[in-house]
């Protein structure tokens, strides 16, 4: 499902800035700025960045005719967080602390070992641990300057429109209906200022 | 971001722009001239959800066949309801589109596109899919300024809000509007 296929769920963007006339700086900032796996397999925080449609494991834009089809730019950001199931790490670590205070022969365990033994377990069971992966396909028509991105997600919305900043330099306005009206502006401006229509029996 | 929606547009017009699609559909047969020789047939398909003003959370939903034309949907708006979301279908030509309209923004959501390339070559489908995208719109953005126009004239409140407001009471029998 996205935009290649199935039902089409979309936000829609205005790209506001300088698009650059050369095709060399859209693979340069693509390439910049695609989906890198954490160098560590503990890595905790959120990995984002910008993959192919066709497979999210393809991140590399140099074959222009695999994401650019005449004026349209067809890409994918790619989201990769890792996330502990909280209540089997918290048993876990009820089960290494039971086991600490067996050991030193202590009825509790003090503040600070209890620590080392949380991150102890949080690296242990991170290496084992594969990240959820959230891709969200996206077309950006170079020509007209508007983007629709597959996600309704305000979260996902809110990060895609901090990394093509990132990336491009260029920023990311929501699409409003208002704009359908844009060759009628008194139409507009009243519309703004029109009250809710309630049809309830108060009325 | 949902104050910055709310900023955008806010919420009330696109309640209202959904209640006149839903009137419309129901009282005027759903047909409009959008000018220029673009036409469009329109009808409430299989869900209209509520919420109460000032809010954003759903408060009810109607779905099954026809959700427009039932007895608690007009319940719903008689009873100081607005409208959220509706499914629609629209067709222009021969083609025929099913579509969410969703939230303050009126954003497109599970639309489903008359397309008829299913596989094979990237280009032809990303094309294809574009065409149909922006055929969307094009309908969308035609009925939106239909509305716009109809709302900020003195016809809204003279002509089209008794009817409404008859219509959503169950007072009057369904008839096509002159200008609604």
């Amino acid at each position: 499902m996205g935009i290649l296929s199935g039902g089409l769920s979309v936000r829609r963007y205005r790209v506001e800035g300088q698009l650059p006339e050369a095709r060399e700086a859209l693979i340069t900032a693509l390439n910049g700025n695609a989906f890198r796996e954490p160098l560590s397999p503990v890595h905790k925080e959120e990995v984002m960045g910008w993959t192919q449609v066709h497979n999210l494991l393809d991140t590399s834009f140099d074959d222009i005719n695999l994401w650019l089809y005449n004026h349209y730019a067809i890409f994918a950001l790619r989201i990769d967080k890792k996330t502990l199931p909280a209540k089997l790490f918290k048993a876990h670590l009820q089960k290494r602390q039971q086991a600490w205070c067996k050991e030193s022969g202590r009825e509790r365990v003090p503040a600070k070992v209890k620590e080392e033994l949380k991150e102890l377990l949080e690296m242990e069971m991170l290496r084992q641990t594969l990240p959820k992966v959230a891709v969200h396909e996206l077309v950006w028509n170079l020509q007209e300057g508007w983007l629709a991105v597959h996600s309704q997600s305000d979260a996902v919305n809110d990060k895609l429109r901090k990394h093509f900043h990132r990336s491009f330099s260029m920023v990311l306005q929501p699409v409003t209906p208002l704009e359908w009206t844009a060759d009628l502006p008194e139409v507009a401006d009243r519309l703004l200022s029109m009250g809710t229509t309630e049809l309830g029996d108060g009325q | 971001m949902n104050e910055e929606k709310d900023e955008l547009l806010p919420g009330h017009i696109a309640s209202d722009f959904y209640l006149w699609l839903w009137y419309r559909s129901e009282t005027g047969g759903g047909h409009l001239d959008l000018g220029e020789g673009e036409e469009v047939d329109f009808w409430v398909d299989d869900r209209i959800s509520f919420r109460t003003p000032g809010e954003q959370k759903v408060s009810a939903v109607m779905t099954g066949e026809h959700p427009g034309g039932s007895p608690e949907a007009r319940a719903a708006l008689a009873g100081g309801k607005v409208l959220r979301d509706v499914r629609l279908a629209l067709k222009r030509e021969d083609r025929e589109y099913m579509v969410t309209l969703k939230g303050p923004l009126i954003e497109v959501s599970g639309a489903k596109l008359p397309g008829l390339v299913k596989t094979g070559d990237t280009a032809e489908i990303l094309f294809e899919r574009m065409f149909l995208y922006e055929e969307l719109g094009l309908m969308l953005r035609g009925l939106f300024r239909r509305f716009a126009q109809l709302r900020t004239s003195d016809q809204w409140e003279r002509g089209v809000m008794p009817q409404l407001t008859a219509w959503a009471h169950g007072q009057a029998e369904a008839e096509p509007p002159q200008d609604a």
